[in-house]
């Protein structure tokens, strides 16, 4: 009794884009929530300028959804502007990756990379 | 959401410890037995239907109990080594209940006997749980040290159904003989990879099963000692047979199936070990090149053909379903399908996140090489792969 995938989850688990993070550096931020420990941790990195994320990079310890989400997660905030970024929220990714009902607190966790995320933006350039 | 499975080349089965496919030769004697010319008649009728089949019967009673030493009238056919623990653990505690309830097991028994345990104690009895050590061996001197007057059987497993890990069944059957409590063992794991022998190991009751060695599914045998009679109290009332301690017509096709197969096994019993034990340690090898690999279990005492392992900072449901290519399993098979991780490596002191990054690799008969090494190229991209979307460390942000 294997758990179900979509295909996208397949897709993004299999072929995940933008895997790894940027170094420390000029217009770089970073975002971390979750752990080892508690089963689900993401890391993003982002690349910004002019007030837009130009680039992210993901890292993800956590089962396939969780693997689908950064790498569906990386592509999808490319191009996003400091309040889009605010605003972003897991309902996003469930819409898109189908998230079965008992993983949606990993979710969160992704949430609250995306809000560390947008938080070292606004350290960086307040 | 539509599923999606990769189907490119056919699964690698590495999973006997799950079950085993059918012996060929044990397949073709079923079919036989079988057939309309083969032995439908009721072993228990008096025809020569009924004879034809009973004869056969008693061929595999012979079988099975040269397999493992004892006499052929200590053999009684149940539907496989769930219910043989049942029958013994339940049938001799409830028959001794009046001279003591107390009974003593591990934490790292298979369900079949964890749970007859469990419904024991809702009957009033007291259960000593033992806890192997790390390495997954309960110490003789532990049992020991459980046994009081009172106590009226201990149940111990010969090998560990996921870690292979091996009990010294015989020191822990010559302390119980030596304070006259019951001791019963469930041999489901070794039948065909260690060589057992009832007499020598003091066992008293025995539970095997024939779908782990070749045989079929739904058949499995509880040897019993008869002398001196060990009392026992049926778990199902019927037609008697059995001496009354199973009831209910015998399936003839799959007992004669699994006589063979106890036959074929016994006689290519070191063969098979020899073969299996250097296809196991070339798994090993191979896993352990990976890096953040560990064995779970004794690294010596266990059987030839399985390799419980655990791999660090890979998250077990990426990892399994990554590997969907190798038919293995993670946990116990009837635990898997439920996050949780597994309760044996759990008692073998490891954390939930190791335990469930865990795999069960077991071979058998038809493994091969070839087989041994696409399963390392497949482990190995997959945790090299996974490894290095995982965060590297704690980022300062
Ligand atoms: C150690 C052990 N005991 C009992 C069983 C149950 O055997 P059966 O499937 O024949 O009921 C198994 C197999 O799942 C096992 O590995």
């Amino acid at each position: 009794m294997e758990p179900e995938y979509s295909s996208t989850v397949v897709e993004h688990f299999e072929h995940p884009r933008n895997g790894g993070h940027f170094e420390a550096g000029e217009g770089v931020i970073r975002g971390t929530a979750g752990s080892v420990a508690q089963g689900t941790m993401f890391v993003l990195s982002a690349q910004v300028a002019e007030e837009r994320i130009e680039a992210v990079r993901f890292e993800a310890y956590g089962c396939p959804h969780c693997i689908a989400a950064g790498s569906w997660l990386s592509e999808r905030l490319v191009g996003l502007s400091r309040e889009q970024l605010r605003a972003w929220r897991w309902r996003d990714a469930d819409q898109a990756l189908q998230f079965p009902l008992e993983k949606r607190g990993r979710l969160l966790i992704l949430e609250d990379a995306v809000r560390a995320l947008s938080e070292a933006w606004t350290r960086l350039i307040p | 959401m539509t599923p999606s499975h990769k189907s490119s080349s056919p699964a690698i089965y590495l999973d006997y410890a799950a079950t085993t496919p059918v012996d060929p030769r044990v397949a073709e004697l079923m079919i036989e037995c079988l057939r309309p010319e083969g032995a439908h008649g009721n072993p228990s009728s008096g025809h020569t239907f009924g004879t034809r089949a009973r004869s056969m019967i008693e061929k595999a009673r012979q079988q099975v109990a040269a397999a493992i030493g004892a006499r052929p009238e200590c053999i009684i056919w149940t539907s496989g080594a769930t219910e043989s623990d049942n029958l013994a653990i339940l049938g001799v505690a409830r028959f001794h209940a009046d001279r003591g309830r107390h009974v003593v097991t591990s934490r790292t028994e298979h369900k079949a006997v964890v749970d007859a345990f469990k419904q024991l104690e809702k009957e009033g009895f007291e259960v000593t749980w033992l806890k192997p050590g790390t390495d997954g061996i309960v110490r003789p001197e532990q049992v020991r040290e459980a046994l009081r007057p009172e106590t009226q059987l201990v149940s111990l497993m010969h090998v560990n159904n996921e870690t292979g890990v091996i009990q010294d069944v015989a020191a822990i059957g010559a302390i119980c003989r030596e304070r006259g409590v019951a001791f019963h063992v469930d041999a489901a794991q070794s039948a065909g990879k260690l060589p057992i022998n009832v007499e020598a190991m003091n066992i008293d009751l025995l539970s095997l099963t024939a779908h782990k060695a070749y045989g079929p599914k739904g058949i499995g045998v509880l040897y019993i000692r008869r002398r001196p009679p060990l009392g026992l109290r049926p778990i199902s009332y019927g037609g008697g047979q059995e001496t009354g301690l199973r009831s209910g017509t015998l399936p003839t096709h799959q007992i004669v199936g699994m006589g063979l197969a106890f036959e074929i096994g016994e006689r290519e019993r070191e063969a098979d070990v020899t073969r299996l034990s250097a296809l196991r340690e070339r798994l090993l090898k191979g896993l352990l090149a990976i890096g953040g690999v560990e064995l779970n279990g004794h690294p010596t005492e266990r059987v030839a053909g399985v390799l419980n392992v655990c791999f660090h900072n890979v998250e077990g449901e990426s990892l399994r379903f990554g590997l969907r290519e190798l038919a293995v399993s993670s946990g116990s098979a009837c635990a898997s399908g439920s996050d949780e991780a597994s309760y044996v490596l759990r008692a073998l002191g490891r954390s939930d996140q190791l335990a469930q990054s865990s795999i069960r690799f077991s071979l058998g008969r038809f493994t091969t090489e070839d087989d041994v090494d696409r399963a390392i190229a497949i482990v190995s991209r997959e945790v090299g792969r996974l490894r290095a979307l995982a965060p590297t460390s704690t980022p300062t942000p």
